[in-house]
């Protein structure tokens, strides 16, 4: 049996709080299903789980490396969950290196709280430590004392089987956290928020999931103007059901940067909102190719969280000879058609201006960058009539008549400009793309 | 034993032996100036050129469609005009495999350029960079080196003569015949000299080209003739009239 005790940092006010208890019980059934909260601390046993983390070491390594984030002061592991509990108290990292009895025999009497019940008479008799308790004859403690007393020693000692009240995992996840401090700038809000995505991941971990849209809920201190309200709320989507921390939390950071807080901030709320089940990575001998870095769709999430999904775009090609209307560029976040229009094939320049540049003419040529030469033409798109918009200024057919020709400048390159009718016979050059 | 020490020695004309993958440029005669005989991956390539938005898509379109053939994305960040698909859909991208990237500001150019090379998540990066500086190319040369995708900067003709961490840089302009002037003026190994023609057609159009306008350097002569007798005529006219 391998047991593991997380005790939390000792709080000021009172006793360890039940959230952050139960935050980080919630935490620890990623590791595997016996968790239990013992005296206001946590202990798991993990031996059943530990070729799934790849072995006793690592697996220790990560529960010692990533429980400071979530409030543990100190963790130790040992044969029986009441020792590790009793070293946890005592600053001892492992229960492993000498015989349990060694170690346990010089722990003070506080170590275990059914002792510590009966410290006051027990020190008047002349034990210090768990040793000397052990030293005397059971008969007599038994007569003398509870029976707790005994109980806790032997199961401690591990003489007799432990029996624990396991902690379930829950339906939906719903972590709270009262901040340390009050914070007044979203930003800062992200140091308590990643201490709950920690439990969020603990959780998924547990059910097999992945979360694709959670919000953050925060309450305003109590003293707060009557304008501020209650608090605020902010729901954080993805496109792919995820538990990775990294990704949640920079996302989580991308969002909150744009927050303005409008009172101060005491409480932390996080909720998930729509989780899925998630695929296990495999655990294959050979690497999968696919798999190293981070996968696309959330960089560019992350890249459209900060500059806005305007501007991360994908094309989706029209069925339209008009070229402004050729491609119709969308958020890439959202799902292409189905059905996918093939291009046409026809020469086509590579790159478009956003609005046809009017050109000047000399000698009834059109200039760009010096005197343009055309090469290749006229090519007739004609259409659009069936294509009106009604905006403020009334209702306008965009209807296009132009000759496209394909012209060579000098210093510009290969140019698609056009020609069109004006209103009384005049006509004007445009340029509307580069073959570059 | 005397062949095995020669095959160790390096001669300082050589190339030095090329630590990345490659992906062929498409030209014989380009593949063959380049070390490992492409465009490498894991580095980036800084293509300069007196004018943005003139021969990018055909210089490197070759080596984006064996990219998209392979299933990578390309992802296009800050192009100083609009992308057109249609136009693009010649050099072998589709709509699958693109995606357009619209910065706001040379700030933002870089952070995203950034992350998209440290992620390593696409089969090719092409950025217009024209303000980047020189520490933060030799930052985005540090990150491309875990990059296993080809990372394309282009960045005006000034720049050739500030320092870069880029290992591979060329000077790119075009030439009035289809064809791609390039000058490759930094590489690992020895220095290259002359410039190198590259015959090239874009978007599509070698099907509508016909012999005469395959030479369009012919034409402009003899039209830049007849512009400058039919000019002059009207310009001196009006000194005429006032020396009277």
């Amino acid at each position: 049996m391998l047991w593991v005790a997380l005790l939390l940092k000792p709080n000021p006010n009172d006793s360890p709080p039940t959230d952050a208890l139960c935050g980080l019980a919630t935490w620890c059934l990623q590791f595997g299903p016996h968790v239990a909260i013992v005296e206001s601390a946590v202990v798991m046993e993990v031996e059943q789980s530990a070729r799934l983390f790849g072995g006793k070491r690592k697996l220790l390594e990560r529960v010692r490396d990533e429980s400071p984030d979530l409030g543990v002061d100190a963790l130790s592991w040992a044969p029986t969950s009441l020792a590790a509990l009793a070293l946890a108290r005592a600053r001892i990292r492992s229960g492993f290196g000498k015989p349990l009895e060694t170690l346990l025999d010089a722990l003070p009497l506080a170590s275990i709280s059914a002792v510590q019940a009966h410290a006051p008479t027990l020190e008047r008799m002349g034990c210090l430590t768990l040793g000397q308790v052990r030293a005397i004859p059971r008969g007599g403690i038994s007569r003398r004392f509870d029976a707790d007393l005994l109980y806790a020693m032997d199961r401690a000692y591990g003489v007799r089987p432990e029996a624990h009240a396991w902690v379930a995992p829950t339906d939906s996840f719903q972590g709270r956290l009262e901040l340390m401090a009050r914070v007044e700038y979203a930003p800062a809000i992200l140091f308590g928020a990643r201490r709950l995505l920690l439990q969020l991941c603990g959780w998924l971990a547990a059910r097999r999931a992945g979360v694709t849209a959670f919000t953050l809920k925060w309450c305003h201190d109590v003293l707060r103007s009557k304008t501020a309200g209650d608090g605020g709320e902010l729901t954080v989507r993805t496109a792919e059901a995820t538990r990775n921390l990294e990704h949640l939390v920079r996302l989580l950071a991308e969002h909150l940067a744009k927050v303005q807080l409008l009172a101060p901030v005491g409480d932390l709320e996080l909720i998930a909102d729509e989780v899925h089940p998630l695929q296990e990575k495999s655990m294959a001998l050979l690497p999968d190719p696919k798999a190293s870095g981070e996968s696309l769709a959330l960089v560019l999430e992350r890249i459209a969280a900060r500059l806005g999904p305007e501007c991360v775009l994908r094309p989706v090609l029209q069925e339209d000879h008009r070229l402004e209307w050729q491609t119709h560029w969308q958020p890439a976040a959202a799902p292409q058609p189905r059905k996918m229009v093939l291009p046409h094939g026809m020469p086509q320049p590579s790159f478009v201006l956003p609005e046809p540049l009017r050109l000047a003419v000399k000698v009834n040529r059109p200039l760009y960058q010096g005197p343009l030469m055309l090469l290749s033409g006229p090519h007739r798109v004609e259409g659009g009539w069936w294509d009106r918009v009604t905006d403020a200024s009334g209702t306008t057919t965009r209807i296009v008549i132009r000759d496209y020709w394909v012209a060579l400048s000098g210093h510009a390159g290969v140019l698609w400009i056009f020609q069109t009718r004006l209103a009384d016979d005049d006509t004007a050059w445009w340029l509307h793309g580069i073959f570059a | 034993m005397g062949l095995d020490v020669a095959s160790h020695i390096w001669r300082a004309t050589e190339f030095g032996s090329p630590v990345s993958t490659t992906i062929s440029s498409g030209w014989e005669a380009l593949n063959k100036q380049l070390p490992g005989a492409g465009w490498p991956c894991q580095s980036l390539t800084e293509i300069l050129s007196p004018q943005p938005s003139v021969c990018e898509w055909r210089l490197i379109g070759h080596a984006l469609r064996q990219v998209v053939s392979n299933g990578s994305q390309v992802i296009v960040i800050a192009p100083p005009k609009h992308p057109h698909l249609p136009g693009l859909a010649h050099e072998g991208l589709d709509q699958r495999h693109l995606v357009w990237i619209q910065p706001k500001g040379p700030a933002e150019r870089l952070w995203v350029t950034e992350q998209m090379i440290r992620s390593n998540s696409a089969g090719a990066v092409v950025a217009w960079l024209p303000q980047a500086r020189q520490e933060q190319i030799r930052r985005l040369q540090f990150s491309a080196q875990g990059c296993d995708g080809l990372v394309f900067l282009f960045r005006p003709e000034s720049a050739q003569d500030e320092a870069s961490a880029a290992p591979l840089r060329l000077l790119a302009t075009f030439g009035v015949d289809w064809e791609l002037r390039v000058q490759v003026f930094k590489r690992k190994g020895p220095i290259c000299e002359g410039v190198l023609v590259l015959p090239s057609v874009p978007g599509g159009l070698s099907c509508v080209l016909t012999p005469r306008i395959r030479r369009p350097s012919l034409m402009i002569v003899t039209q830049e003739n007849s512009y400058v007798v039919g000019s002059v005529a009207p310009q001196a006219q009006p000194e005429r009239l006032a020396t009277h």
